[in-house]
């Protein structure tokens, strides 16, 4: 078995499609990062500005001036440092963006004049302890692997589609005779593609992760998602997590999706005559669900959100509920994707055994 | 061992390819012959149990093959009429795949394959990439995964196609040294591939068996029906459209002598002589390919 799981390995990772589609998800995972990176920009009037490195750096020194609990005290002090010193002509302060720090402060605590709404600590968060500091760089990340783990699922696609259909293109007729060819074969193929979505996600997730700590460090997971900046939706979570948690979340998300979506090409690989079909079939199944008119607002979203494609959208999913056990409803996915695996392999394995050669 | 098939029946659609068969097939050599879209592919299928009969079934000493799953195959080695290969695997990285498929073990599996690459001339080649085989050395790899297992049931399709006649002299030599004790299958279009190994020959038109029995027995029913006839080389294209002709031979002094088939002697100076299996083949199969 061990043996007929590794040819089966062997067989996804030789295919010039798959390798092309590994390495792209490596390439666009380092060129987002970096990118984003890059284009960071911070201005402090004490500091000074910059962008890259250096923007990261002023963003860094800020958020020590603040770590810690978000207290009255400290909006008042970030009111007062941040506060505007030209004339805005006509925009709103709270949409000038000179740090990660200030616009947090000034999206929730400013009028358009860069002055004080009247608003406490209590009256925006409620009872919450908000731990604030520098949260701009994993909430990047965050941000960045929605878009990795959505082109992660489609190169599982890409890697498995071939899996069952490949066969049926020549090599049915010796595997389907051979001893193991209806029983154990199968079960191998699942097994690979299986492995191969654990395989590839880990590495995806750990090399976007790796960037992060390249490019930002360690600094900031254990801070709120609600105290971020202004152009993050990740702070329309409307649950007090910490940024390591979101990644957490995040990442487990991640599994599920590629294993969900494992399930459904396992399933249409081993029903489709080709593996384009089989292919195209999967991909259109992967996506479709966001056309679909339901928000997160809808009853239905509680089920439609557990389609493999909001795993990776995830902060759609992870604003649903908070559960009485503190998990929030995202942890759902984990039966769903055990259940599209489940149904998908079971399927796709009696689907391959009962093959007819033509 | 006793290999039978009751009432077996397959149709696609309107077509029956495979018609009520009723044969027995113990130890030895069967060849199977007859034209395109005979039934003889969709017949060697069924015998793999990888396709399904409409109607009847086939039983391994009166088992039921489906039944039997793991166990039957096991027993059974394949080389299908068009097979499939991974082109980015070698000759024997292929060859210890199916190994793996047929359950052999690790050192088994490296040992038989090495053996089986020389006895179809590979072994030089073991470690090339199948996408730089050409169409021979694809068939005789195929004929090598099918021996993997040591089957006591081997089930060619077509083994020679694509092989020259070095190679089919081996084959043959092959699959002679092989058979012992064992049901081997052969269906192919070279009627002297099956002339020379088959100890039965089943002759296969329109889905249903027309002659099942050895080449002597099942050439006697055309005795007396062949005649070779001397022309001169200028009428012979004309001598050759009118009658039923298994074969041309040019000689010297513009002379062409023609093997004809038929129930009277196509011209006064022909000679009666003994038919063969490729006369009986052209006997039935004269137009080509079955609709």
């Amino acid at each position: 078995m061990k043996k007929l799981i590794l040819f089966e390995l062997r067989k996804v990772f030789s295919k010039r499609l798959a390798l092309i589609a590994l390495i792209g998800i490596i390439l666009f995972s380092a060129l987002l990062s970096f990118s984003t990176f890059q284009n960071k920009y911070a201005f402090d009037q004490n500091i000074g500005k910059g962008t890259g490195k250096t923007a990261v750096e002023i963003d860094k020194e800020i958020a020590a001036k603040y770590e810690g609990i978000l207290t009255d005290k400290k909006v008042q002090q970030m009111m007062s440092d941040f506060a505007p010193t030209s004339d805005l002509h006509g925009l709103s302060a709270i949409y000038v963006y000179q740090n990660a720090m200030q616009s947090a402060a000034f999206s929730r605590f400013s009028d358009k004049e860069g002055n004080w709404n009247g608003l406490s600590v209590s009256d925006v968060f409620g009872n919450e302890e908000i731990k604030i500091g520098y949260v701009d760089g994993w909430l990047s990340t965050s941000r960045n692997m929605v878009r990795v783990f959505v082109a992660l699922a489609l190169a599982v696609i890409i890697m498995l589609a071939p899996i069952f259909s490949g066969e049926y293109e020549g090599v049915d007729n010796i595997i389907l005779t051979s001893k193991y060819g209806k029983t154990k074969c199968a079960t191998a193929k699942v097994v690979a593609g299986i492995i191969t979505a654990i395989l590839t996600t880990t590495l995806i997730a750990a090399f976007n992760l790796l960037l992060a700590f390249v490019f930002y460090g360690t600094e900031g997971l254990d801070c709120s998602i609600l105290f971020a900046p202004s152009d993050y939706v990740e702070a329309f979570i409307p649950f007090n997590i910490t940024c390591g948690t979101l990644l957490k979340y995040q990442i487990l998300l991640a599994f599920t999706c590629t294993l969900s979506v494992t399930g459904i090409t396992l399933f249409l690989s081993a029903i489709s005559k080709n593996q384009i079909v089989a292919l195209v079939a999967a991909m259109a199944i992967f996506l479709f669900p966001v056309l679909l008119p339901i928000t997160e607002v809808n009853p239905l979203f509680r089920l439609v959100g557990l389609l493999p494609i909001y795993h990776v959208l995830a902060i759609s999913l992870l604003s649903v509920e908070q559960m009485s056990n503190g998990m929030l409803y995202a942890i759902w996915a984990i039966p769903a994707a055990l259940l599209f695996l489940g149904v998908g392999a079971g399927i796709s394995r009696r689907v391959f055994a009962k093959h007819q050669v033509l | 061992m006793e290999l039978k098939t009751i009432g077996l029946t397959k149709k696609f659609g309107s077509k029956t390819a495979v018609d009520n068969l009723n044969i027995t097939l113990t130890n030895g050599v069967y060849g199977l012959l007859g034209a395109n879209g005979a039934g003889k592919t969709t017949l060697m299928r069924l015998l793999c149990n990888i396709q399904n009969p409409t109607s009847g079934k086939i039983l391994l000493n009166g088992k039921n093959i489906v039944g039997l799953g793991e166990r039957y195959r096991n027993l059974l080695g394949y080389l299908p009429q068009h097979f499939g290969y991974y082109p980015d695997f070698s000759a024997f990285d292929f060859l210890l795949y199916v190994s793996a498929l047929k359950g052999l073990d690790e050192k088994a599996a490296r040992k038989k394959s090495k053996e089986l690459l020389e006895a179809v001339d590979l072994s030089r080649e073991s470690k090339h990439k199948i996408k730089t085989f050409s169409g021979g050395m694809k068939q005789r790899l195929g004929i090598a995964q099918a021996m993997l297992n040591d089957p006591h049931i081997l089930i060619l399709d077509e083994p020679t196609a694509g092989l020259d006649p070095k190679e089919r002299v081996r084959f043959r030599n092959l699959i002679s040294a092989f058979s012992k004790d064992r049901i081997v299958i052969l269906s192919t279009h070279i009627v002297s591939d099956v002339e020379f190994i088959a100890e039965e020959i089943i002759m296969m038109k329109s889905g249903q068996i027309i002659h099942f029995g050895n080449p002597q027995e099942i050439t006697s029913e055309i005795d007396g029906q062949v005649w070779e006839c001397t022309v001169p080389t200028a009428y012979a294209e004309k001598y050759a459209a009118a009658y039923n002709t298994s074969n041309l031979r040019n000689t010297s002094e513009n002379q062409t002598i023609l093997r004809i088939i038929g129930d009277r002697p196509p011209m006064e100076n022909a000679v009666r002589v003994q038919p063969t299996l490729e006369d009986l083949y052209l006997f039935y199969f004269k137009g080509g390919c079955e609709e």
